[in-house]
């Protein structure tokens, strides 16, 4: 893996480029996901998209979106804050990203704007309480909300 | 287009007996597929969630548990993710060990979508065959891990135990046996009428396509795209032990068929040269039962392509965070684009042509656009009006 021109693209997003164990981690603004992920996608080799992760750090929430090529994960960090978890979808971009992003709006509640699954269901139940909090965030409890849904 | 996806959805939870429903809206014209919008979750169980309430260890059996079909693969991507943490070495002899169970598995898994794919195209014989010829595999893996399904074999450093005393000439004899049948299997696919008229040409992606929709593993692979995680970004001993990774240019369930069939045959191979090759020496290391602080970015090359494990350790007893995504989850949205312009009749075959982990056919709702009206067929009935739609078409 070429570090220069991941290095190149950190600098030109403004961006701090660190390196992990397996992952060369950019971390960007929530305004620049689009961007870098785009600028990541077209660098050689390195289209594929492996999957987002949201991390639930207490009021904020992590995004992390995993690319790969050969030995190393090129991961795009963001972070949004939990009061108003939103940012735009990197779907127009990468395609790939219509189910993961889904899954993070079900799970995590963020919102992403221009996402064809935004504002509808991918994996919870329709019957799902709207008031409870998304079920893998911490101040989920799954016992009351199984206690709304009426399955005990 | 007179159709709105809102309340659409015309049936409620779904029952543990059926094979594992996945939903899949079809909107069509005519016989024609002009859309699918893919609804999952009706056997989310919440295991990302149960982990960070679980130890370390309790994980690996809790994760084994995604899958029945490649349970192994999940452990491993699991422990070996975790042990990345460590900064502890994994003895070579269980590194060795890893990918004799794991080819193991490929083989199995391989087998049992080949059989289900004869099944939906209508030629049971075949399906018959192949799970038989399946049983030898699982009783290989049972020989060497306990079980037949849930191996719970692995362990931090290792495996949970040795392999039994004179376990490789018994494997040799075997896959003897299974190579026989695969390269059987491989002429039969390619001459068989039947299996002929329902793949050739069905289900083809191109390679723009899979760079678009980031599909994983041989339908990635059916497209002349040679990635393998195994090759590409070696874990477990896949560095000495190296794949010959198939491809194929047909991009259709046809190439699929023998791209799958040349992967069993490599498997083989590789199975016997880890045996061949294995050190001596310790099965296991001991590692620490709290994993330490840091985050770890792992996959693996499961038999459905790469699945993918992100944990996040904070140093306590339990993790703090585990993503998983599964192979079948890369592969859906190329799944739909497969459909997209062939008739209903070909619905089962090219959805368990992506070798979801199982055929998700139980429950489909189909709208058709001229009409405007919406009814729900099961998997039972879809098979047998694929069947004899393609009967009508030959005769």
């Amino acid at each position: 893996m070429s570090s220069e021109e991941l290095a190149a693209l950190g600098a030109a997003l403004g961006a701090t480029v660190t390196e992990e164990r397996k992952s060369t981690v950019i971390s960007v603004p929530p305004s620049k996901v689009v961007e870098a992920c785009r600028g990541v996608s077209s660098l050689p080799g390195l289209y594929h998209l492996s999957t987002i992760t949201g991390v639930d750090l207490g009021d904020d929430i992590a995004l992390l979106y995993h690319f790969w090529r050969e030995r190393r994960f090129v991961q795009v960090r963001t972070t949004v804050p939990k009061a108003a978890p939103r940012l735009q979808s990197i779907s127009g971009v990468l395609p790939a990203a219509v189910l993961y992003e889904a899954e993070i709006q079900d799970l995590l509640g963020v919102g992403f704007e221009g996402n064809p699954y935004a504002g509808k269901k991918l994996l919870l139940p329709d019957s799902y309480p709207p008031d409870a909090p998304p079920p893998l965030r911490r101040e989920a409890d799954p016992e009351k909300i199984r206690r709304i849904m009426e399955l005990e | 287009m007179r159709y709105s996806p809102e309340g659409m959805m015309p049936f409620g939870p779904v029952h543990p007996s059926l094979k594992e429903p996945e939903y899949f809206k079809l909107i069509l014209e005519g016989e024609k597929i002009v859309q699918v919008i893919p609804r999952i979750g009706y056997v989310h169980r919440g295991i990302e969630r149960a982990a960070q309430e679980r130890t370390w260890t309790k994980n690996i059996y809790l994760f084994e548990r995604i899958c029945g079909i490649c349970s192994f693969h999940h452990s491993l991507s699991y422990t070996e993710g975790v042990e990345s943490l460590y900064p502890f070495e994994v003895p070579a002899r269980a590194k060795y060990i890893r990918v004799v169970v794991a080819e193991l598995e490929r083989i199995h898994s391989h087998l049992l979508w080949l059989g289900l794919v004869g099944h939906w195209a209508g030629f049971d014989t075949l399906f018959m065959w192949i799970w038989k010829d399946r049983e030898h595999v699982l009783d290989l893996e049972e020989e060497i891990t306990g079980n037949r399904v849930h191996k719970s074999y692995s362990a931090f450093g290792g495996v949970r135990k040795d392999l039994p005393d004179g376990i490789a000439q018994k494997v040799r004899a075997e896959l003897g046996y299974i190579r026989k049948r695969a390269e059987y299997y491989r002429g039969l696919v390619q001459s068989e009428e039947t299996l002929s008229v329902r793949t050739k040409g069905v289900g083809r992606i191109s390679q723009d396509t899979a760079r678009r929709l980031s599909p994983v593993g041989p339908l990635l692979r059916c497209t002349g795209i040679g990635r393998d995680v195994r090759a590409e970004d070696p874990y477990a001993a896949y560095d000495e032990v190296i794949p010959n990774v198939q491809t194929s240019t047909g991009g259709d369930i046809a190439s699929l068929l023998v791209l799958r069939i040349d992967e069993v045959l490599d498997s083989c191979r590789m199975v016997e040269e880890a045996l061949e090759k294995m050190p001596a020496g310790p099965f296991k290391a001991s590692f620490p039962r709290v994993a330490p602080a840091g985050e770890s970015t792992y996959h693996v090359e499961a038999p459905r392509g790469e699945l993918f494990y992100f944990v996040k350790s904070g140093g306590g007893s339990t993790p703090e965070r585990v993503k998983v995504r599964t192979p079948t989850m890369a592969n859906l949205l190329t799944a739909t684009e497969m459909l997209r312009g062939h008739t209903l009749a070909d619905v089962p075959v090219v959805l368990t042509g992506m070798d979801p982990c199982f055929g998700c056919m139980d429950r489909v709702a189909v709208v058709d656009v001229d009409r405007a009206k919406e009814w729900s067929v099961s998997g039972e009935e879809l098979r047998s009006y694929g069947i004899e739609y393609y009967r009508g078409r030959r005769s």
